[in-house]
């Protein structure tokens, strides 16, 4: 059955159709919600929040083709107004990615590459880390990328190439290292 | 060059990214979400407002214009013929609005001026 009338089902009530809702959509909405949350634990929470809020009005998504992009803005929105909200405690504010310690004399692992690259994303500013996961990580392409970030795909673009800059730049001393792998592979 | 700048930039970020962490999704997660869905309501079904169908226009919505334009009409027969003159000012009706050349003895006030003066 297609998205729309999962859709229709969901909002007749059908349990069993949102449950398909859940199982296509699920993993990528919460990928988003772990990478713009730098990988806290509430990650669950915000993906969940946005399939909340579309079972309780499942007919607030007009165009069944856009569900993806749709969960996707709603998860986003919910760690923005996550990390706008004051939080308890000063320990709530590091952050969650791990920042390996420089170690200029010893080549990076692959595990210690995932860390400092995971760290440096962390550190890109909101909008930016979102515009790079959602056409990176998810394959978004540009205009459905733009939707998602209600922005012009003009705009999208300048904050990608923000991105690509400030990723580059944090990484500066490792970069070539970690091309090396895309060198080994020809790529 | 720009864009040759963009595409190369683009190809490396790609190979840097690939070296990120993948998150697994948390197991039972699923089951989490379907049980928090089971304990919400959905939202009450809003229905729309369906808008009254436009009236036709029928002859009877300018029934209304019909006496409007037959006093009009009425008005400006009355009026062409003279039939109501005698309600009018001379000034409206008199020789002076009717430009007539013969002697005006209809002046009013300024015509009395002039006669206590002796200059007519």
């Amino acid at each position: 059955m297609t998205d729309a009338g999962l859709l229709k089902a969901a909002a007749a009530g059908s349990h069993a159709a949102f449950a398909e809702i859940a199982s296509r959509h699920y993993q990528p909405v919460y990928r988003l919600a772990w990478r713009m949350t730098n990988g806290a634990a509430d990650a669950e929470d915000m993906a969940q929040e946005a399939f909340v809020k579309l079972w309780k009005n499942p007919s607030q998504v007009r165009e069944a083709g856009a569900l993806k992009g749709w969960l996707m803005r709603v998860a986003a929105n919910a760690v923005i107004d996550r990390s706008r909200k004051p939080r308890s405690g000063a320990l709530d504010d590091a952050p969650e990615v791990e920042d390996p310690q420089a170690r200029p004399d010893a080549p990076l692992d692959r595990a210690q590459a995932a860390r400092l690259v995971d760290a440096r994303i962390a550190a890109l500013p909101e909008r930016q880390r979102l515009a790079l996961s959602l056409v990176y990580f998810e394959g978004l392409n540009n205009i459905e990328a733009a939707a998602v970030l209600e922005v012009s795909v003009d705009a999208l673009e300048s904050l990608l190439a923000r991105a690509r800059r400030g990723l580059k730049d944090s990484l500066s001393a490792e970069w070539r290292e970690l091309l090396g792998g895309l060198a080994e592979t020809g790529q | 060059m720009e864009h040759v700048n963009n595409r190369s930039e683009d190809r490396e970020t790609r190979a840097v990214l690939a070296l990120a962490s993948t998150p697994d999704i948390p197991g039972a997660a699923m089951d989490r979400l379907m049980a928090r869905i089971a304990a919400e309501p959905q939202a009450a079904k809003v229905v729309a407002f369906t808008t009254r169908p436009a009236r036709k226009a029928g002859f009877w919505r300018f029934a209304t214009a019909v006496p409007l334009a037959a006093s009009l009409a009425l008005g400006v027969w009355l009026g062409a013929n003279g039939k109501m003159d005698f309600i009018m000012p001379s000034a409206i009706t008199g020789g002076v609005a009717l430009n007539d050349d013969g002697e005006v003895d209809d002046l009013g006030g300024v015509g009395d001026a002039y006669a206590e003066a002796g200059t007519t």
